[in-house]
């Protein structure tokens, strides 16, 4: 398992980043996207996975990276890249300044602080006309970058990746799980549960606020209430619940899956996928509130790392 | 010799029901101290107003010279004191080992070793990789009680150690607290069973209603009218 799972893993690699050179323009755009929910999962993971403080408004740091982009390419004509991490930066920024009075709320209290935050950001975003373009949205420049956007997504997704392997393989990821297991616990025992449900997410925050950007980007046009959805909120959550919460790859799994059956099934019935996700929101709190690779870990007793 | 410990008219309210009511007691560093009272009389509470779990809403608690009230758990922590709960906390989703791990801020193979050390002081080496939340109500809460060793605390708190616990085990338990008071630490204990109270403890303190009703050494303790009558009734 050990020696395999580091072979496979790069030559998954490898085949993703020779894709671009014979795939078509829908290949590319599914896997971005595929990238991109990757990227949001496990972003949620690395806040709600680990502490067990469930974001219920996730997507306002992916607003919040799509409007700074967009109003950076916009007004300033920063080159996207450069733009796209601001839009990170600037969604640490607003993780700072939500987290500092919201971490402090317990459980259910910071989940509806959360969800009513993007409600908020939704609201403001559509009153400023002038730097946002309001309720007409606002519309990026032409460019056709689908293959650098693909490269970029794909880098976001393996980083964010990364970084939840560093973070759970350490004592400072098993700290956030003590959070999630105990608080008072955690707090007596010397731990300074604030600053480091703090720390988690700021780090949560990066991940969807430079893929927003892209997601920015790569429309060409946003607007309120494309960036703001609860139902991204509600996405992301169920990926990283069903492949796994609090696991490395369960997030990359269930990104991976249910966008694929979503695509298939979004092809063909526009309703139904809501359908579809609605039952498997509810299948897997009753079935196997871990997930599937939560449910293999625990049968089979793998290390954290697989 | 300065006290380790010195409370001095602590005082918690919850709504209209004062649970701690001026108590006033002081510890002197490398003995063993036990808090007992009828249930409802306000120990934990006060253990929790200690440890910096609740804020206390009058008096003054210094440790080793210097107030800790205010402060939060983990700074009281760091200082040098550390508890265990009457309701057992380990950290089940964890494994024995790193449940002693994500306590200390040294290095980690220090950190490890020290760890490893632990378990093998209370006999669980060969379960350091099990979840905790798989072991015996027993070994979890030796895992607990090894938790506050991993920092090398002055000042351990131990609430209702004895509580759910078979014979062996509670002797294997019995002797590292007296262990730890030969290497010149203090342990305060909240404990139930009187055996285990009158065998080890040298200091009693008996709490009623929240307020400090005797203090002295088990034997006189034993034998006060005023502690009889709070236990059974006149």
């Amino acid at each position: 398992m050990r020696r395999w799972l580091p072979l496979g893993l790069g030559a998954v690699l490898a085949l993703l980043s020779l894709y671009p050179l014979q795939a078509t323009g829908y290949g590319i755009r599914f896997m971005l996207q595929m990238f991109m929910w990757i990227a949001l999962a496990q972003s949620w993971n690395l806040i709600s996975g680990l502490t067990g403080y469930v974001s219920f408004g996730h997507v306002a740091f992916f607003g919040m990276g799509a409007y700074s982009t967009g109003i950076l390419i916009t007004r300033l004509a920063w080159p996207w890249p450069i733009a796209a991490l601001a839009g990170g930066v600037m969604a640490a920024v607003l993780a700072l300044v939500i987290g500092w009075p919201c971490l402090r709320l317990k459980g259910p209290y910071f989940a509806i602080a959360m969800l009513g935050l993007n409600e908020v950001l939704r609201v403001i975003v559509s009153y400023y006309e002038g730097l946002t373009g309001g309720g007409n949205g606002l519309s990026l420049p032409t460019l056709y970058a689908s293959v650098p956007i693909y490269y970029a997504m794909g880098l976001i997704a393996a980083a964010v990746t990364g970084l939840t392997y560093v973070v759970v393989t350490s004592r400072f990821g098993l700290r956030l799980m003590t959070i999630r297991e105990d608080e008072v616990a955690a707090e007596a025992m010397g731990i300074d549960t604030f600053r480091y449900k703090l720390y988690a997410f700021l780090l949560s925050a990066v991940g969807p606020g430079i893929v927003g950007g892209l997601a920015a980007r790569d429309q060409g046009y946003i607007e309120p209430t494309s960036v703001f959805p609860l139902i991204t909120t509600i996405t992301m959550i169920v990926m990283a619940l069903f492949g796994g919460k609090g696991t490395i790859w369960g997030p990359v799994l269930g990104a991976v899956l249910l966008f694929t059956v979503q695509e298939m099934v979004w092809a063909r019935f526009i309703y139904l996928h809501q359908l579809l996700f609605g039952a498997i929101i509810v299948g897997v709190v009753l079935l196997m509130p871990r997930g599937i690779l939560g449910v293999l870990q625990q049968k089979y007793n793998l290390p954290r790392t697989i | 010799m300065a006290p380790i410990l010195e409370l001095s008219d602590v005082v918690k309210r919850f709504g209209g029901v004062t649970a701690v009511n001026r108590v006033s007691l002081s510890l002197e560093a490398g003995r063993i101290y036990g808090l007992i009272g009828p249930n409802g009389s306000g120990k934990t509470t006060l253990f929790n107003c200690i440890t910096g779990v609740e804020t206390r809403d009058g008096g003054a608690i210094r440790f080793k010279g210097q107030r800790i009230d205010g402060l939060k758990p983990h700074k009281i922590f760091h200082r040098g004191m550390g508890r265990t709960f009457q309701v057992i906390r380990v950290f089940p989703e964890l494994t024995a080992l790193e449940n002693l791990l994500v306590v200390t801020t040294s290095g980690y193979t220090e950190s490890r070793a020290r760890a490893e050390e632990l378990l093998r002081f209370v006999k669980l080496e060969g379960l350091a990789n099990e979840f905790a939340g798989n072991l015996s109500y027993g070994q979890q809460k030796l895992v607990e009680f090894i938790r506050v060793l991993m920092t090398d605390p002055e000042l351990i708190l131990l609430d209702e150690p004895a509580a759910g616990v078979n014979r062996t085990l509670l002797n294997e338990l019995l002797d590292a607290v007296r262990a730890l008071r030969e290497r010149g630490k203090t342990v305060l204990l909240v404990e139930h069973d009187m055996k285990v109270v009158m065998g080890l403890c040298e200091t009693v303190f008996v709490l009623d209603h929240g307020e400090k009703l005797a203090e002295g050494p088990p034997g006189v303790i034993q034998s006060d009218e005023r502690v009889i009558e709070a236990y059974f009734g006149r």
